[in-house]
């Protein structure tokens, strides 16, 4: 690594901190006994109760981590498969056809993706709910886990998968033990990604939920029109922390990964 | 691969007691009990409580959705897929959803507490005879002002804002209707005029408060005013009933020359599924107490009559949320305009935006 003078460290450490700065603020004054964001009184925790307390925040805070958590793994499968694929295909045009296709999907607006999600679970008669916001988050992350695994994809070598071959690998054996550990980084990146995603995701949301299912962003944005009250920071605050612990998690599992791939693997 | 597996399994077993908790915390009725009722209501518009003891009072369950804006409410409710059996709207966008036949007339024998509602706000021209809503809330459209930031300066009417000494004070909401209506009523024209000679001498007299303007916002409004970084802005009563909330110095009046007059109003969407259980639920936020506690708890203005005895005397009699009869007598709802007139309203208040002086 490079070693940073001066100057881009300075700027660095301000872009981080003009970064970081309204989430600090945010997760101060949800310890603030006062009303509102404008003095702060003194230090309390109630704000933290409210939201354990209230039952609804809470079913829709499960139902957001777990929306999260199954399109992840479910994305990541379908689009590792995908990237498989688009990598495989010995058609050179089909090839840049399915990636560009990938690729819109990336770049187009979420409301456009919403609104023809409800248009079609209408249509087809999926009832709006846990089923349709699943589905459309799937559907979102999958380009994204596609553009994660590719790269990593196109750095192996080939002549890896001839080595197996020629060593006597079948089919199988190639891809379990030769294609996915080298791709792992990718994988691992992808889901991440994946899942902060469907955590943040407002406008494709806001269209598919119904009958009693909620996710955090859609409630947040209703309950943002009266005002942010400081039960929004707590929960932001709590927010914050799990995504904290989430990057933490993902450092600690790809630097395994890395150590692993550097020793043999049987 | 092992480890691949492994992380999936343990993010299956994860999400497996995730929804199991959230089965446990959704007890006592649940989708497949029929007697549930789905309400979709603006954010933080209800008082929690209320509705535990709705559910207790009439053994229906509810599903609670919330929106943040009328046309996304219209658009959910319009392509159907959910059965909400009670929604929220503004009264123009009733209009729009009668016209578009999305809504279930009321069945008024289901609802005696109506005759707790105060007449004046009954029979309104969006919703003739009240055959299609009720009103929930309702405000108006005034000015929220700091003396302390202002020398103690005070306002009776729109035309105050035009005081050449509050030269970039002024924050106005960035809204058509509003805005040009502010033009409209400081001439003591009718804030639903098609008149265009009227509506472009309104946009004049708008120019010429130009040099008075400091910004033209949304929602944001609230945090400047509360914070002292702005001392005059053109807002609704709910919303300056928030900004006095968090800061004792704010004050806000209805001008004299007339002002909007808002509704959130209860309906039944034609989407409904369970039409008893929503009269029921209609009947219940009618009761005096009850909208006397919601009144409480959300803190804007009642149109329940009987409600006014359950609740503190310093609240309802503040002029400020629940105005005299002399002030009540100039405000005015609004009416749908039709697209059209909408665009002239929309093109001329961007032509006010444009105007630099």
């Amino acid at each position: 690594m490079v070693k940073l003078n001066k100057l881009p460290k300075i700027y660095l450490t301000t872009v981080f901190l003009i970064l970081y700065a309204p989430i600090f603020y945010l997760i101060y004054y949800s310890f603030n006994s006062g009303g509102g964001m404008s003095n702060f009184e003194s230090f309390t925790l109630e704000h933290y109760a409210a939201v354990f307390e209230d039952k609804r925040l809470i079913i829709i805070l499960i139902n957001t981590v777990v929306v999260a958590l199954l399109s992840a793994l479910i994305s990541t499968a379908i689009g590792v498969l995908g990237a498989l694929a688009i990598t495989f295909t010995r058609n050179k045009s089909m090839r840049k056809a399915v990636l560009s296709l990938n690729n819109i999907l990336i770049v187009s607006p979420d409301v456009i993706i919403g609104a023809s999600f409800l248009i079609l679970f209408t249509m087809i008669g999926i009832k709006l709910g846990f089923i349709s916001v699943l589905i459309s988050h799937i559907a979102f992350s999958i380009p994204i886990v596609v553009i994660m695994v590719l790269p990593k994809l196109q750095e192996m070598s080939p002549s890896l998968i001839d080595a197996a071959v020629d060593l006597g690998a079948s089919k199988r054996d190639v891809l379990t033990r030769v294609i996915i550990p080298f791709i792992k980084p990718g994988i691992f990146a992808g889901f991440f990604l994946a899942l902060t995603y469907s955590l943040d995701d407002f406008a494709v949301t806001f269209f598919v939920t119904g009958n009693g299912f909620s996710t955090l962003s859609v409630e947040i944005y209703s309950m943002a029109r009266a005002g942010i009250t400081l039960t929004i920071n707590a929960l932001s605050g709590l927010i914050f922390i799990i995504t904290v612990a989430l990057v933490i998690g993902y450092y600690a599992i790809s630097r395994k990964t890395k150590s692993a791939l550097v020793g043999v693997r049987k | 691969m092992k480890d691949i597996v492994r992380g999936a399994i343990i993010i299956l077993f994860i999400s497996g007691i995730l929804l199991f908790i959230n089965m446990k915390l959704n007890e006592g009725g649940g989708r497949g009990n029929k007697n549930t009722i789905t309400v979709y209501n603006w954010g933080e518009y209800i008082d929690p409580d209320l509705l535990k003891q709705f559910e207790e009072e009439s053994g229906i369950k509810v599903i609670y959705e919330t929106f943040d804006s009328n046309e996304g409410m219209m658009g959910k409710i319009e392509q159907g897929g959910t059965s909400y059996d009670i929604s929220m709207p503004s009264e123009y966008m009733i209009e729009m959803m009668r016209e578009k036949d999305l809504l279930i007339p009321l069945d008024y024998s289901k609802i005696p507490n109506v005759r707790h509602i105060d007449p004046y706000f009954l029979d309104l021209p969006f919703d003739p005879d009240n055959k299609y809503s009720l009103p929930y809330f309702w405000g108006t459209l005034g000015i929220a002002f700091n003396p302390t930031l202002l020398e103690g300066q005070t306002f009776e009417s729109w035309d105050n804002l035009w005081d050449p000494s509050l030269k970039q004070r002024v924050v106005l909401v960035d809204s058509a209707r509003e805005t040009i209506g502010m033009g409209l009523n400081s001439l003591h024209y009718s804030l639903n005029s098609t008149d265009l000679d009227e509506l472009h001498e309104a946009t004049n007299k708008l120019k010429k408060l130009k040099p008075n303007v400091k910004a033209i916002i949304g929602d944001e409004v609230t945090q400047l005013m509360v914070n002292g970084e702005a001392s005059i802005a053109l807002t609704w009563s709910g919303q300056a009933a928030d900004m006095m909330y968090e800061n004792e110095d704010i004050d806000y009046i209805v001008p004299e020359e007339g002002s909007n007059l808002w509704f959130d109003n209860m309906v039944i969407p034609r989407t409904a599924s369970n039409i008893d259980g929503a009269h029921a639920f209609i009947n219940f936020m009618l009761d005096p107490e009850v909208a006397a506690q919601n009144a409480d708890y959300v803190g804007y203005s009642t149109p329940n009559l009987s409600a006014l005895d359950f609740m503190d005397a310093e609240v309802i009699e503040d002029e400020r949320f629940y105005p005299d009869e002399e002030t009540r007598n100039h405000l005015e709802v609004y009416r749908n305009l039709g697209l059209e007139m909408l665009g002239h309203y929309n093109e001329l208040f961007l032509e006010f935006k444009m105007d630099r002086k």
